[in-house]
């Protein structure tokens, strides 16, 4: 195992890891609008800050957990050609396609996020309902924390693609 | 302006050839259109200030969209149904009631497909069970094969049509916006808002007119060419006779009482598509945890009645004063239902995490929404550098020019929307084309619920158009060796005649989509 592989397997057990717990979300987002259901129908009760707790959890289900999307390969690919590669030929595709395409547009993402998030920390911007949660500032946070997620996913595919070249051309 | 309108239209070209080299969807959108924004800056045409709304936009419109909170609560329930073998339990009933008759597994397929449909609406699960069940069977009682694999495919794809559907939820979204943006053009600043749960119920009747249509070529194809669908002997058509009605019900209880109670609520008015999503999914949890067959069914059904007694109690009674009032012995049974859907609720859980199946639930839950989120994210970034080098302006006046006016545009599109078909998948036509096309229709006085219904009935044959239909996908990646892509391909043609016919009918008579939001929530476009 060379040192490529190595960070490559680091990094993605960083994303699985982090999208093994974020995706219980998707259960706690079922139970606790469920809750609110039962709350409203019966009682007669709205919850804000609850019925915001679940508008928290399902863009951290997303934004956190797109990277280990990405490891898994379930972002939707367009594989009329793509299936027909080689695995060298796969591996070509993804490693300009993160470099280009991918990383560009994180980076882009990452930068303009930058003063709108610091923005929303200096208030420590909260709800806009009184009730609400006064955390709004984390949850803009995930526009940073989204970009540097796929960035890092990213280089552990150019990794991934660089060693798959270098393996042929051991072998061959 | 010339310049610009040329790079919008790069824009256009570049994207669907980069698309083509099979990098992920969600970035290849964006890339190309940073790349041509950059350019167009170079060049003086493109003003990058403008992608400064891009934090803005992905907050408000992804992360704070409480619209689409519905969509992984729906994918949710979708996805632990398909653990709960309704679809199984239902595919064997159906052939046994109907299997007897010529072209009877043919229709059980398509009365199971819209049931599922109108329950979980997953393309994937619906096409990928029935053709593990119903394919084989077919191809044994000699269906002919092409007639079999298109069944199954376009069965499994009634999800997309069929309400609650995730389409309808995103397609609904983006008309809504549209919407707004024509009337406000229009001087109307206040309009009357179109909501998921009018697209919802527009999609109704259409959606029951294609089952309809299908049934019908089924029925006429095992009268004219009775050896492409023959019947089953009756031996072959197990179990007792006695047990069917049982059987029947079984099978038929659970996916009628969900569908009712979510479809219904939300065509209703009663709760939001999110609330209603919510109760879906603790539904089909309830099920699944009894097919786990472990431990005392008992605590669980009783959380299955208790709910439904629960809300019924809350309709009958007011205990919205207790804090006022007291605690009275209505008040005393609501709380002991809701003990005992809770505790019936957490026996369930803990049987379907010890068999691994929550965790799985979960975390294709999660793909599917990041998925679906990330393309709104880089549609978002594509339709900035769009807008911002003057391409919705280019196809506003290139859709008012066209001859036939209003009807010569909506054909445009739909031609266009059905020719992107065959590449693109619904989530990318709906964030990217959708917000392009539909305010410039939307001016010419187009009601929003029956454009939406007719680009959702085109983006549901979009699942079906070769090569890169979906279901296609799914079917091919379970049938057996003798169904080919070719009997595929040949097999499905037929069916997307039978979905333009359904558009052509949508087409020429609006009121198919208009008619029943307007009579259940007085909607009058």
């Amino acid at each position: 195992m060379t040192h490529l592989t190595a960070l490559a397997q680091l990094l993605d057990r960083l994303s699985a890891t982090v999208g093994k717990y974020v995706s219980w979300l998707a259960l706690a987002m079922v139970l606790v609008q469920f809750l609110l259901v039962l709350a409203r129908y019966v009682f007669g009760i709205g919850i804000i800050a609850l019925q915001e707790s679940v508008i928290y959890s399902f863009a951290l289900l997303f934004m956190a957990g797109a990277a280990d999307t990405l490891r898994r390969d379930g972002h939707v690919r367009i594989d009329i050609l793509y299936e027909k590669l080689s695995e060298k030929g796969q591996a070509a595709i993804n490693l300009l396609g993160s470099l280009f395409l991918l990383i560009p547009v994180c980076l882009v993402i990452l930068i303009l996020s930058w003063p709108y998030v610091a923005g929303s920390w200096q208030i420590m911007e909260g709800s806009r309902e009184s009730a609400g949660l006064p955390i709004l500032f984390l949850l803009k946070s995930l526009l940073l924390v989204f970009p540097i997620a796929m960035i890092l996913q990213g280089l552990a595919t150019i990794l991934r693609a660089i060693d798959v070249f270098r393996r042929r051309e051991g072998t061959s | 302006m010339i310049l610009a309108e040329g790079l919008a239209t790069g824009l256009f070209a570049v994207t669907i050839l980069s698309l083509m080299a099979g990098f992920p969807v969600a970035f290849t959108l964006a890339g190309t259109a940073l790349f041509m924004g950059g350019l167009g800056w170079m060049l003086g045409v493109f003003d990058p200030s403008l992608l400064g709304a891009i934090p803005s936009r992905i907050f408000g419109g992804a992360m704070w969209n409480e619209t689409l909170l519905a969509v992984p609560l729906f994918v949710f329930m979708g996805i632990m149904l398909e653990k709960s073998r309704v679809a199984e339990e239902l595919l064997d009933s159906m052939g046994l009631l109907f299997g007897s008759l010529r072209g009877g597994l043919g229709i059980s397929v398509f009365i199971v497909g819209a049931l599922l449909a109108a329950s979980t609406g997953i393309v994937g699960a619906a096409v990928v069970t029935m053709g593990l069940m119903s394919l084989p069977t077919m191809l044994k009682r000699g269906y002919d094969p092409r007639l079999a694999a298109g069944s199954v495919c376009a069965a499994g794809t009634l999800g997309q049509i069929i309400p609650p559907s995730i389409v309808l939820i995103l397609l609904g979204e983006q008309i809504s916006n549209a919407y707004m943006a024509a009337q406000s053009l229009k001087g109307n600043w206040s309009p009357e808002p179109v909501s998921v749960g009018d697209l919802f119920a527009g999609a109704l009747i259409p959606g029951l007119c294609l089952v309809g249509l299908y049934i019908l070529y089924q029925v006429i194809m095992a009268v004219f060419k009775p050896e492409s669908s023959p019947a089953l002997l009756r031996e072959e058509v197990t179990g007792s006779v006695q047990s069917l009605p049982l059987m029947l019900l079984r099978s038929l209880l659970p996916p009628v009482i969900l569908i009712i109670a979510v479809l219904g609520s939300i065509l209703m008015g009663i709760a939001t598509p999110t609330e209603a999503a919510a109760v879906g999914a603790v539904g089909a949890i309830l099920l699944a945890a009894l097919k786990s067959d472990e431990g005392s069914k008992l605590p669980v059904y009783a959380a299955g009645i208790g709910i439904p007694l629960l809300l019924l109690l809350a309709n009958g009674t007011d205990l919205t004063r207790i804090a006022v009032d007291g605690i009275g012995p209505e008040a005393l049974l609501a709380f002991v239902l809701i003990a005992v859907i809770l505790a019936g609720l957490v026996i369930g859980l803990r049987r379907l995490l010890r068999r691994g199946i929550l965790g799985e639930v979960c975390q294709s839950t999660m793909e599917m929404t990041a998925m679906v989120f990330v393309i709104l994210i880089g549609a978002t970034i594509f339709s900035l550098v769009f807008r911002g080098l003057g391409g919705d302006e280019m196809v506003y006046r290139l859709l008012s020019d066209l001859p036939g006016g209003r009807f010569g545009a909506l054909l445009v599109v739909m031609i266009v929307i059905f020719v992107l078909g065959f590449f693109l998948d619904f989530v990318e036509i709906t964030f990217v084309v959708v917000p392009i096309v539909a305010p410039v229709l939307l001016l010419m006085d187009i009601s929003p619920i029956w454009l939406g219904i007719m680009i959702a009935l085109n983006l549901q044959t979009s699942f079906l158009t070769p090569p890169f239909g979906f279901a296609l996908f799914y079917l091919r990646g379970v049938a057996p060796p003798e169904i080919t892509t070719g009997v595929i391909y040949r097999g499905v043609a037929p069916f997307v005649l039978l979905q333009l016919l359904a558009l052509a009918l949508l087409a020429l008579f609006p009121a198919l989509a208009t008619w029943l939001p307007a009579v259940l929530n007085g909607t009058r476009y």
